[in-house]
């Protein structure tokens, strides 16, 4: 049985982020937040934009990881939580369905509108995102257009999804695991191209892309 | 007491979320701490805890100072009440305000996303981390009592993470 995804996003969409007494919102065993997403843009831009052109790809690679470890656990959260086993685990027949239902919670959330367009499985993903958060910073910019791609948070977590399907049994330390596979992002709304492109393959074929 | 009211929707069309009318997205606590150390771990190229404290400090005064507008919240009292609320509401933990007037006070904070996050990912700091919540504090004084941004000062003077009961804030001028 194929994924439903309209039926995982509409689902998923009306799972509900409230806080508890202590004003913190634990769930998929981790802690959530639910800040604008003007938040997260801003320091992202601000912090690109405050480095001189020679380091703009270390700060880069940073904020990457930071949404790459961020896929992974939560990742794992959520495709071993409740949500997941009563709207999207009836749909799954392997590991392919795995992370096609996973594209579908990530657009359900609000991440980014989002879906698998080529699945080499183990190999390759190409991702494909018609609107995501991050293309908004492009409004901060002159002419709404980025100088860059910036999408650094679709990347991360795009890439994280293919090491939990591929990259062997989760481990919460993520010393094995995690960062088996690496992302490029090939095109981006917010650099006026008219969908984000992402494409994912093992960490050492990454600089052949 | 003032109470926080809030809509949610969800777009299905673009699939966004929002609260109020701006988009909203969940994130995790590994994201939050990374992006607070990724903060601390770029001083010697940008001061990247100020930028940290300063965009919660602009996003927090946006969201409040326009809440007060369109609900008509002009007490200082009910504005920070209204904003403790909201930081509760983002998950972002509880706090009490300790003699709180335009010169600034005190803020103790029992829990924080911040720092539970950090002890569950990395165990305790070796220095206070909460530089969203110094920012969120800044960001809501200056709202409650009509001043612009960069307005007061916070510093986290006890903190969750190092092993603290509480975490607490001083706010000043």
């Amino acid at each position: 049985m194929a994924i439903d995804r309209n039926k995982v996003i509409s689902d998923m969409s009306k799972v509900k982020a409230e806080a508890n007494p202590d004003g913190i919102i634990p769930a998929f065993n981790v802690l959530v937040n639910q800040m604008p997403a003007q938040f997260w843009n801003g320091f992202t831009r601000r912090m690109v934009d405050a480095v001189a052109d020679d380091v703009k790809d270390a700060v880069e690679e940073l904020l990457i990881n930071a949404a790459h470890e961020c896929g992974y656990h939560t990742g794992y959260g959520i495709i071993t939580s409740k949500e997941w086993d009563a709207i999207v685990k009836p749909m799954v027949g392997g590991v392919e369905d795995v992370l096609h239902g996973a594209f579908a919670v990530f657009t359900a959330w609000g991440w980014a509108k989002s879906e698998i367009v080529e699945l080499v499985p183990g190999k390759r993903m190409v991702v494909r995102a018609y609107d995501y958060y991050e293309a908004d910073i492009a409004l901060d910019y002159p002419g709404k257009k980025a100088p860059r791609p910036m999408a650094y948070m679709v990347r991360g977590v795009s890439a994280a999804f293919m090491d939990l399907a591929y990259g062997g049994a989760y481990d919460a330390t993520g010393a094995k695991g995690l960062y088996s596979f690496r992302c490029k992002q090939t095109k981006g709304i917010e650099k006026g191209d008219q969908f984000g492109e992402f494409v994912v393959v093992p960490a050492a074929e990454y600089e052949s892309l | 007491m003032a109470t926080l009211k809030l809509t949610h929707r969800f777009d299905a069309d673009r699939c966004r979320h929002y609260i109020g009318d701006l988009v909203s997205v969940l994130h995790c606590h590994h994201y939050a701490t990374l992006f607070t150390q990724l903060g601390i771990d770029a001083k010697d190229l940008v001061d990247g805890t100020k930028i940290l404290k300063e965009v919660t400090e602009d996003v927090a005064h946006g969201v409040l100072t326009k809440y007060y507008s369109q609900n008509g919240v002009s007490d200082p009292q009910e504005r920070l009440e209204i904003g403790q609320q909201l930081y509760s509401f983002y998950g972002l933990g509880k706090m009490t305000l300790v003699s709180p007037s335009a010169g600034g006070g005190t803020v103790e904070m029992s829990t924080t996303h911040v720092d539970e996050g950090w002890i569950k990912k990395w165990g305790k700091a070796k220095t206070p981390v909460n530089y969203i919540g110094a920012g969120f504090l800044a960001g809501l004084f200056a709202a409650a009592f009509d001043k612009p941004v960069r307005t007061y000062q916070v510093e986290e003077k006890q903190s969750r993470a190092m092993g603290a009961a509480k975490s607490i804030f001083a706010v000043s001028l």
